[in-house]
């Protein structure tokens, strides 16, 4: 894969097809997100203000991130049941360093790293040992979740105030932050690791032939979003101000949840980050703007579940509905 | 995996030694055996009758569990919400059996049939509507962990169910009734997957589908029978548990979800499909249930409990765990 090449004559241009294939089945979400913003809106006119809408995105940054996270190991074509316990790590190392002699330069580097590198070992016992995702990463979500219990037993540690308030405040900065990345995102798709994902996820054997070298995208894949889910628990813990060993459990299943509803599928190579992104925003505004409605949290349990399966059901009716 | 130890032994083992050495399930349980005998070497009280006796027990519930989970995963899906099931029969027993049911068996029966229930929607929602088990199965626990709190409330509930209480710490003979049960049903899936026309098409869906539909069977009949078998046996497991804890509350299934899984994926099914046996399940449900009481017993903290846990199930997958087939 060398330096881009001047497409020959006659080449129909693939960027803009492609993009649009992806986007057809994401209509419909993007019109769910739009009226939810719309009802959170009504519901509560404080989110127009600068105030209200950084206190929004805040509340979606982690899962943004989880369901980002989630979607990159869904694309390569697996899956991980150890993303919470990557969320719930990430906080404790946060709270217990950013305090210490590391301070937060240090807490921050030391938490990616861990992400980068816990996600590549993952990577690379699935991938080059053949051993099925799912199982391995429930192995690993003991490991994980075990060793975060270990570097912080019981919720404690403290992430400093200016910080907490740097990201968390008042200031949409969580906002920008997701800007940053969606962007390094696109930068990550135009290298040859991100070009590949896609071929890497949808036919291994074929992208193999084909000369890419499957086994390191898709290890980069992992790595990459061990990196977004440690990232994701740094957050959490700098809203709290405090580390919880168990904080990331909620989400291994809505990470899974956001992907899915964001078409993101579980074969590898179909599906999009920004559905992904579009799907966590769905679900953080419906808890959103179900608090508002005055129902009982657990109540966002259920409308979850029967959304998640209404998302994935009703085009496949309608496909179905079309062959016959 | 078989071919591999077969590179190594061929030359001095003879045939049918081998295959009996390759068996998953009798390799599991020289295992268990092995942890059983150092174990009771090293610890007094570990195995002593009783001590035993009561880690059966509780893989009793695990291999309920698992005894679904294992037909599921063997007809190439997966059943997430296992563990929600539990909790479900745990908690609607109580709410179920009314003061003139007095041998608690219309209440039993009343939860079986709700348990199944679930199970067969889940089938529904695999086979009719073709949503991935995975997210079917997840959006169905999560459905059923809200619908929980807003029917039973965050209490906890406590049945007088005599039929319960007698599965939980009855004993037949010296044998629990937990136990027994175990029996039952392990002969039931075994007979199920190996002896019967039914075991053959479950075997053969998860191998593979399309051939399976091309061959006449019907696909979509087998997949909510499977999903709802393994609603039942989740919907007993829950039974079970509350007759030995005494009461139900939400949360109390929740370990058995990745617990049946683990379960599966120890006795050398594939969680690919179409390659498998109960027979391996029932050793790793003892096994899991054998390490968790060691690690209780070195006194561990909860960290370092995870960690030997997480441990143990990805060290035994990297021994011979390992897929052949790529996807």
């Amino acid at each position: 894969m060398t330096a881009a090449e001047p497409l020959p004559r006659g080449v129909p241009p693939l960027y803009g097809p492609v993009q649009a294939r992806r986007n057809r089945g994401l209509y419909g979400l993007y019109a769910v997100v739009l009226a939810f913003l719309v009802i959170d809106a009504v519901l509560f006119p404080g989110l127009l203000s600068r105030d209200g809408f950084a206190r929004l995105t805040q509340n979606w940054f982690p899962l943004a991130l989880a369901g980002m996270a989630q979607a990159l190991v869904m694309l390569a074509g697996g899956i991980s049941l150890s993303l919470g316990a990557m969320v719930s790590l990430g906080a404790v190392i946060a709270a217990v360093t950013m305090s210490g002699p590391a301070g937060v330069g240090g807490g921050l580097a030391l938490v990616l790293a861990a992400g980068l590198a816990i996600g590549a070992a993952t990577g690379l016992i699935v991938v080059r040992l053949r051993l099925p995702a799912i199982v391995v990463t429930l192995a690993a979500s003991f490991l994980i979740g075990g060793t975060a219990l270990l570097i912080l037993p019981r919720p404690g540690g403290a992430i400093p105030d200016g910080f907490s308030d740097l990201l968390a405040g008042d200031q949409p900065i969580a906002f920008g932050i997701l800007v940053v990345i969606v962007g390094l995102w696109k930068l990550y798709l135009a290298t040859p690791l991100g070009l590949s994902l896609y071929a890497a996820g949808e036919n291994p054997v074929a992208a193999h032939n084909a000369g890419i070298a499957v086994d390191r995208v898709r290890i980069a894949a992992y790595a990459l979003s061990g990196l977004l889910s440690t990232a994701a628990g740094l957050f959490v813990a700098a809203q709290t101000g405090s580390g919880d060993p168990v904080i990331g459990d909620s989400f291994t299943l809505n990470s899974i949840a956001a992907a899915v509803l964001g078409g993101v599928g579980f074969l590898g190579g179909s599906g999009t980050m920004r559905g992904a992104l579009a799907g966590s925003l769905l679900l953080s505004l419906m808890i959103n703007v179900m608090f508002f409605l005055g129902l009982p949290p657990v109540a966002q349990y259920v409308a979850q579940g029967l959304i998640i399966i209404a998302a994935v059901a009703l085009p496949q009716l309608r496909i179905r509905g079309r062959r016959s | 995996m078989n071919a591999m130890n077969a590179g190594k032994t061929s030359a001095a083992v003879p045939g049918r030694l081998r295959t009996v050495l390759q068996n998953r399930a009798l390799q599991m349980l020289v295992i268990v055996i092995l942890v059983w005998i150092v174990a009771g070497l090293s610890s007094r009280g570990f195995a002593s009758f009783g001590h035993l006796r009561y880690l059966l027990e509780l893989a009793a519930v695990i291999g309920l569990v698992a005894a679904g989970q294992t037909l599921v995963v063997i007809a190439g899906g997966i059943d997430l919400s296992v563990g929600a099931i539990v909790t479900v029969s745990a908690i609607s027993l109580p709410l179920l059996s009314g003061a003139g049911d007095a041998t608690g068996l219309v209440g039993l029966l009343a939860t079986l049939a709700v348990a199944t229930a679930i199970g067969l929607v889940n089938g529904v929602g695999v086979s009719a509507l073709r949503v991935h088990p995975m997210i079917m199965t997840l959006a169905m626990a999560t459905f059923l962990q809200g619908a929980l709190i807003l029917v039973a409330g965050g209490t906890a509930v406590s049945a007088h169910n005599p039929v319960v209480e007698w599965l939980g710490s009855g004993r037949l003979g010296g044998i629990p009734a937990g136990i027994l049960l175990w029996l039952v049903v392990s002969g039931a899936t075994l007979a199920l997957l190996h002896a019967t026309p039914l075991g053959a098409r479950i075997f053969a869906l998860g191998a593979n589908p399309l051939a399976t539909l091309l061959s006449g069977v019907s696909v979509p009949g087998t997949t909510m029978l499977i999903y709802a078998v393994s609603g039942f046996t989740a919907g007993l497991a829950g039974i079970v548990v509350l007759g030995m804890n005494g009461q139900g509350y939400v949360g109390i299934g929740d370990p058995y979800l990745l617990a049946s899984i683990a379960a599966v994926v120890l006795g050398g099914t594939s969680v690919l499909g179409g390659r498998g046996s109960y027979a391996g399940t029932i050793p790793g449900a003892i096994l899991l249930v054998t390490v968790t009481a060691l690690i209780t017993v070195v006194n561990a903290s909860p960290g370092w409990r995870n960690i030997l846990f997480g441990g143990l199930i990805l060290g035994l997958l990297l021994l011979s765990g390992r897929e052949r087939a790529r996807r």
